[in-house]
């Protein structure tokens, strides 16, 4: 299918992330995953802590390389990339942390954050700084003097449209977000969002949103994943999450409280806790907490197979409304 | 009446953070605070166990319990109520205990120190709090550390010990602020289960303040803007900052951002 590639920005191909530990001991975090990230897009990934999703998007930045797989972006293989290629690559992936207090310098003054990136690719001269961390701050929607400031200096929400700013400096293609907005409170996760959306808009890039918040990342991602114990259990459009098909799933969406207390009195408990990834069992990973489980289950591990378009299931039951 | 604020002011260093608190609790009811960090939910909670820190005081006002003003409490009177009349659950219940000591041994302290019991039934006592909380092999988690637990898991030990004593009032701050959301719910299941003590949930979860809360309370900047029954707030709500509020939690199904 030459056509669906040119739509893809980046082509996760069969990514493993393994790693050695004493006593021989293998820990696999991220188990052949294989994604299709749409150009211009965001894709979410959501899971519970310790499912790899993190882990994952550090193997897409190439911070910390996969053991095996490939990832295609603007078609090449950037896990085999060194020295200079490398660096040269990380321009067009840049990332947002979680926590930005944590992601900055304490000492640099805000306009020195934000066109570092700048600097070290040589984009500018020291002399431009001032006029370019004022043109970064205004289309993160912050006062032009914060310039001047430092970080610990404002608010959790300024500080990240800080760290958006500098995400931005280099004009990259695609945004990767570690739980960029899960410090913040709703109110100021909501105008946080409004300001993806709109620098979505007007420059195009594609956002990789990793987060654990389901409600949000559907109303948010065109598309995303479903990450379980290192696997990608489904994969579904986000205006499509309330008919997720696979038994983890769907106890994520009936995890979630809300506003509404008729939804509260159905919120149903997932028992058990996620295993240990250095302990993956045979078979399906989420079998021990499944309620659908049958033999088959402990004995083979389900494919992610398309069940319709756009939507695939690694399981052998998926749930039907 | 179990509990009443009137008028409560709190300061710190003689700035006031917090403004004109009035509340009331009845025996057995759930109170949900909600709002934005640095708008004083804490800070409340925490001047109701008399706990502020060294440079906040309740400047004006009074909190009534069971009858008695707290903040004319003599130390002695504290340590009766302190942990066995009221208790408090905190974010994470893991940096409340000490890391190089087991969590068996930490509770049989705490045990001991308010009842006056031997450690045989201390410890008996704390293995059936640890099980009801849901907690798989309660002996095994009495010998381990708290780095040895998953962060649900230090969570059920803190509401464990929270709960010892049945408790009138329970005050939980940010009780699954740090978990998943399958963990969320299983603790919140389980807190509106094992204890029929009157509760102040603090939390910036909203779904989590209604599934809990009887009433809701909002505070922006130190002020209560808004206070009542839950349904009420969150199907009527007055205040501006309440519907910013509301309206910018995401719900699966809503309204989309693109």
């Amino acid at each position: 299918m030459p056509d669906e590639n040119t739509e893809n920005i980046m082509e996760i191909k069969n990514l493993t992330k393994k790693f050695f530990l004493d006593g021989d001991k293998v820990l696999t975090a991220c188990d052949n995953i294989n994604l299709s990230i749409p150009r211009g897009k965001t894709f979410g990934i959501v899971g519970e802590s310790g499912c790899g999703k993190s882990t994952l998007l550090k193997a897409i930045m190439n911070i910390d390389p996969a053991t095996e797989g490939e990832i295609i972006f603007n078609g090449r293989d950037i896990v085999k990339l060194k020295g200079e290629e490398l660096r040269q690559n990380y321009r067009h992936i840049q990332l947002v942390f979680q926590d930005p207090t944590a992601a900055f310098n304490p000492k640099m003054k805000v306009k020195d954050i934000v066109t570092e990136p700048l600097i070290n690719f040589n984009l500018i001269k020291k002399s431009e700084v001032n006029e370019k961390a004022r043109e970064l701050l205004k289309q993160t929607e912050l006062p032009e003097d914060f310039a001047e400031r430092y970080p610990h200096n404002m608010s959790g929400g300024q500080r990240q449209r800080v760290a958006i700013a500098r995400a931005l400096a280099l004009e990259p293609e695609i945004i990767a977000c570690d739980e960029a907005t899960s410090a913040l409170d709703v109110s100021v996760q909501d105008t946080i969002i409004k300001l993806l959306v709109k620098l979505q808009k007007e420059k195009g890039f594609t956002y990789i949103f990793i987060c654990h918040d389901l409600a949000l990342v559907s109303l948010f991602a065109h598309k995303m994943a479903v990450m379980y114990l290192g696997n990608i259990v489904e994969k579904i459009d986000g205006d499509k999450l309330q008919y997720a098909k696979h038994p983890y799933t769907r106890a994520l969406l009936n995890s979630v409280f809300s506003i509404d207390s008729g939804k509260n009195k159905e919120v149903k408990v997932l028992e058990g806790e996620i295993p240990s990834p250095l302990n993956i069992p045979v078979g399906c990973p989420f079998q021990n907490r499944c309620a659908y489980k049958k033999e088959i289950c402990a004995k083979e591990k389900p494919k992610l197979e398309e069940i319709e378009p756009n939507h695939s299931v690694a399981c052998f039951f998926p749930i039907n409304n | 009446m179990l509990l009443q604020l009137s008028d409560v002011d709190i300061s710190y260093n003689d700035n006031v953070i917090v403004k004109g608190v009035n509340l009331e609790l009845d025996s057995g009811e759930r109170l949900s605070i909600v709002g934005e960090s640095g708008s004083g939910k804490t800070t409340v909670i925490r001047a109701i166990l008399g706990v502020l820190p060294r440079a906040g005081k309740v400047t004006n006002g009074k909190i009534i319990y069971d009858g008695k003003n707290i903040l004319e409490f003599t130390p002695k009177e504290w340590k009766k109520v302190r942990g066995k009349e009221i208790s408090m659950i905190f974010q994470d219940s893991g940096n409340m205990m000490n890391p190089v000591q087991k969590i068996g041994d930490q509770f049989i302290e705490y045990i001991t120190t308010q009842e006056d019991t031997d450690k045989k039934s201390a410890y008996e006592k704390a293995v059936k709090m640890l099980s009801l909380t849901n907690l798989p092999n309660p002996e095994n988690v009495m010998n381990s550390y708290t780095f040895e637990l998953s962060g649900g898991m230090r969570q059920r030990v803190g509401i464990a010990m929270a709960i010892t004593f049945e408790p009138k009032l329970l005050l939980a701050d940010e009780p699954t602020s740090a978990l998943d959301v399958t963990t969320q719910a299983q603790i919140v299941k389980e807190l509106m289960k094992i204890t029929k003590s009157s509760m102040i949930i603090v939390t910036h979860n909203i779904g989590v303040a209604a599934a809990l809360g009887d009433k809701l309370m909002v505070m922006q900047g130190g002020k209560v803007v808004e206070y009542g029954k839950t349904t009420e707030v969150i199907e009527n709500p007055k205040a501006e900052y309440t519907k910013t509020l509301l309206s910018a939690v995401p719900e699966i199904g809503g309204k989309r951002y693109a």
